[in-house]
C-alpha cells in the first residue's frame, strides 16, 4: 500500500524534555494496559505461527502435531528441489512478477505525467475518478469482468475478433495470450492508484522550473524530460526498490481466479502450488518448505532493497 | 506565452490518450451492466456492448431466487462491520502508546512489529495454528489474524505524533490521564487518519477472499467474493440453479447471471467510492509523510 516509508525512528526531542525515571514508568502504566491486546495479538498470530515453520524440517502428521512429528532434516527441501515442477513453479513466479514490474511499473509514471499536464480540472478529475476505481474492486470483480469479456463462446472481444478474422481466438487458453491478459488486468486494476504517489511528487516540483524552461524555449516534451521526470526520480527510485523487494510475492487471488488447466505451464506459481498441494492435498511439510524458501528469499531481497534505499536516503527502516 | 505547434500536438495527444485510458476503465463496467440487463439471445450471441439489448431483469431474478447471494451479502456485511470495528479498536490502542515519547520500550516493540512485516510464517503454518486454535469455520479466523496491520499502526502513530505538543501540555495541566487524553484530545483531532484506516480495513474485509476460501468450509457461511467467484468459474450455473422453474431457462444465460453476480459486488463499492476517493488519496500520502 503506497510508500511504506514510515520511519521507525521515534521523535526524540519530546523524550529529552520530559526525562525518564520512575515517574515516566508510573505514567506509562495506562499505556502498557492499552498495549496488552497488541502484545497478545503479535504473540498469538504473528510470532507463534513462525514456530510452525519447523515442520519444514519435519515429517508432519496430524496425529503427532507440530511438536512431536519426527525430524527429517533437509529431506523436504531435497524432495522439493528434486521435482522438475518446483523449478518451473519458481520460474513462473519470477516470470509473472518480473513481467508485471516491467510493464506495470512505467505505466503509472506515464499516467501521472500525462495527468499532470492536463489544465482542465474537470477532465483531470473525471479521468482520475475512472482510473482509481478498479483498485478498490476485489480480484473477483476484475477476474469476472475479464473472463466475461474474453470468453471464447460469448465474450465481446471474441465477438469482435470473429467479426474481423472470421473465428474467435482462445485468449485464456494459450500461454502467451493468457500472460498478456493476466499482466494487462493487473496493470488495469492498479495503474490509476499507483499514479497517485507520482502525481503528488509532481505537484511538489517548483513551478518556476517550468516557467524558466518555457522562457528558454523548451517544448512540452523537453519540459517533461528535463523537469518533470528528474523531479520525481527519487520517488521512482524508491518505488522501484520496493517492487524489487516483493519480486517473489505473486498474489494468490489473480492467478487462482484467472488461470486454468491449459495454461498451467506458465500459471503455476508458488502461492497457487502451496494452496493446491498444501491445503487441498495436505502435503503440509513439503509446502511449508516451499513457503519458507519463498519467505527467506523475500526477506533477503527486502533487506537488500532497504540497503540500496539507504544510499538514497530513502530507507524503510 | 504562446504555445507552439509542437505543444498543441502534445496536448492533443495527451487528451486523446487519457480519454482512451478513462474509457478503458468505463467500458468494462458499462459492459457488465449491459450484460446483466440484456435479453438472453443477445447475451449468448455476444452482441451486447455497453447498452442493454432489450431490457430483462431475469438474470437478477434468477440470481436472487436461486442462489445464496443474499445470505452471502449479509455475511460479507457482517465480516466487514465486525472486523473493521475490532481492528480499529486494536489499532488505536496499539498506535497510541507508541506515539508517546515517554513510553518505555517503544523502539524495540516497534522493531518487533516491523519484523513481522518482513518475515511471515506463510500459508501452511498459519493454517495449522488456526486449526489448533479451533477457529476453522468461524468468522473469528478472518477477524483475529487481521486485527492489527503493522503498516496502519505506523501510519496512525506518525499522525498522533504530529499533534501539537501545546494541546497536550494544556490537557496535562487540566489533570488529564492517558485514557482521557486519547479519547478526548487525540482521537477527535485524528478524524482524517481514522477515516482513512477505517476505509482501508473495511475494503480489506469486504474483499476478503483467500482466507474465506481456506478457512470457511460451510457453504452457508460463504461471503460474496467466494460465492460469486465459484459462480464465475462454473460453466453451467443454469443446470443447478434453474431446476425450479424450467420456463425461465429460455430467458436467462450463464453469462447474464454471472454479470448480475458481479454487479452485486460492484454496486456497494460504487456507493462508498466518493468517500474512498476522498480519503484513500490522502491515505497514500499519509504513509509517505516521513519518507
Amino acid at each position: 500500500m503506497g510508500v511504506h516509508a514510515t520511519g521507525t525512528e521515534p521523535a526524540a526531542p519530546k523524550a529529552r524534555r520530559r526525562g525518564g525515571g520512575i515517574g515516566a514508568i508510573r505514567r506509562s502504566v495506562p499505556l502498557y494496559i492499552m498495549f496488552v491486546p497488541g502484545v497478545v495479538f503479535y504473540l498469538l498470530f504473528k510470532y507463534y505461527p513462525l514456530g510452525g515453520l519447523v515442520i519444514a524440517f519435519k515429517d508432519y502428521n496430524m496425529y503427532d502435531g507440530i511438536l512431536k512429528s519426527p525430524w527429517v532434516g533437509l529431506d523436504n527441501f531435497r524432495m522439493l528441489f528434486n521435482q522438475a515442477q518446483t523449478v518451473q513453479i519458481i520460474g513462473n513466479t519470477l516470470l509473472l512478477s518480473v513481467l508485471g514490474i516491467a510493464i506495470g511499473f512505467p505505466v503509472p509514471i506515464l499516467l501521472a505525467v500525462m495527468l499532470n499536464e492536463v489544465r482542465r480540472t474537470w477532465f483531470k478529475r473525471f479521468v482520475q475518478t475512472l482510473v482509481y476505481l478498479p483498485h478498490f474492486f476485489s480480484w473477483v470483480i476484475v477476474s469476472g469482468i475479464v473472463l466475461e469479456m474474453f470468453s471464447q463462446e460469448s465474450g465481446i472481444i471474441n465477438h469482435w475478433v470473429a467479426g474481423v478474422f472470421g473465428e474467435p481466438y482462445p485468449f485464456l487458453y494459450k500461454p502467451l495470450s493468457w500472460l498478456a491478459v493476466f499482466i494487462g488486468s493487473g496493470v488495469w486494476k492498479e495503474m490509476g492508484f499507483s499514479a497517485i504517489i507520482y502525481l503528488a511528487a509532481l505537484t511538489a516540483i517548483d513551478p518556476h522550473l517550468y516557467e524558466s524552461a518555457s522562457i528558454d524555449g523548451a517544448s512540452k516534451w523537453k519540459q517533461i524530460r528535463h523537469v518533470s521526470i528528474p523531479g520525481i526520480m527519487p520517488t521512482i527510485a524508491l518505488l522501484l526498490i520496493l517492487q524489487v523487494g516483493k519480486v517473489m510475492d505473486v498474489g494468490f487471488d489473480p492467478v487462482y481466479m484467472l488461470s486454468n488447466e491449459s495454461v498451467s505451464s506458465v500459471a503455476n506459481v508458488i502461492s497457487t502450488y502451496n494452496y493446491s498441494v498444501g491445503i487441498q492435498r495436505a502435503q503440509f511439510s513439503l509446502t511449508t518448505a516451499m513457503g519458507l524458501f519463498e519467505n527467506a528469499v523475500g526477506f533477503v531481497l527486502v533487506t537488500f532493497a532497504n540497503r540500496i534505499g539507504r544510499r538514497f536516503n530513502q530507507q524503510l527502516w | 506565452m504562446k504555445s507552439t505547434f509542437g505543444d498543441k500536438l502534445f496536448y492533443a495527444f495527451n487528451y486523446a490518450v487519457l480519454t482512451l485510458i478513462g474509457l478503458s476503465c468505463l467500458f468494462p463496467l458499462l459492459h457488465i451492466v449491459a450484460l446483466s440487463l440484456s435479453e438472453a439471445h443477445a447475451v449468448d450471441s455476444g452482441r451486447v456492448s455497453v447498452v442493454p439489448v432489450g431490457w430483462a431483469t431475469a438474470s437478477y431474478k434468477a440470481l436472487f431466487d436461486n442462489t445464496r447471494i443474499l445470505p452471502a451479502f449479509w455475511n460479507s456485511l457482517e465480516i466487514t462491520v465486525v472486523g473493521t470495528a475490532l481492528s480499529m479498536a486494536a489499532t488505536v490502542l496499539t498506535a497510541y502508546p507508541l506515539s508517546r515519547a515517554f513510553f518505555y520500550g517503544r523502539r524495540p516493540l516497534t522493531l518487533a512489529m516491523v519484523f513481522t512485516m518482513l518475515f511471515g510464517s506463510g500459508l501452511i503454518p498459519n493454517y495449522l495454528v488456526m486449526s489448533q486454535y479451533g477457529l476453522i469455520n468461524s468468522y473469528w479466523v478472518l477477524w483475529l489474524p487481521a486485527l492489527i496491520n503493522t503498516f496502519n499502526v505506523l501510519v496512525m502513530r506518525t499522525f498522533f505524533e504530529g499533534i501539537p505538543g501545546e494541546i497536550e501540555e494544556a490537557a496535562r495541566i487540566d489533570g488529564c490521564g492517558e485514557w482521557t487524553h486519547l479519547f478526548r484530545v487525540v482521537l477527535p483531532l485524528s478524524l482524517p487518519v481514522l477515516a482513512t484506516i477505517t476505509l482501508f480495513n473495511a475494503v480489506g474485509f469486504w474483499n476478503a477472499f483467500m482466507n474465506v476460501l481456506i478457512y470457511i468450509n460451510e457453504t452457508r457461511k460463504y461471503n460474496l467474493t467466494v460465492l460469486v467467484q465459484q459462480m464465475i468459474r462454473r460453466d453451467s450455473i443454469l443446470a443447478g440453479v434453474m431446476s425450479a422453474d424450467p420456463g425461465d431457462i429460455a430467458n436467462v444465460t450463464n453469462e447474464g447471471i454471472k454479470a448480475a453476480g458481479i454487479m452485486v459486488m460492484i454496486v456497494p463499492m460504487l456507493l462508498i467510492y466518493p468517500f474512498l476517493q476522498k480519503y484513500f488519496v490522502k491515505g497514500v500520502m499519509l504513509g509517505a509523510v516521513k519518507g
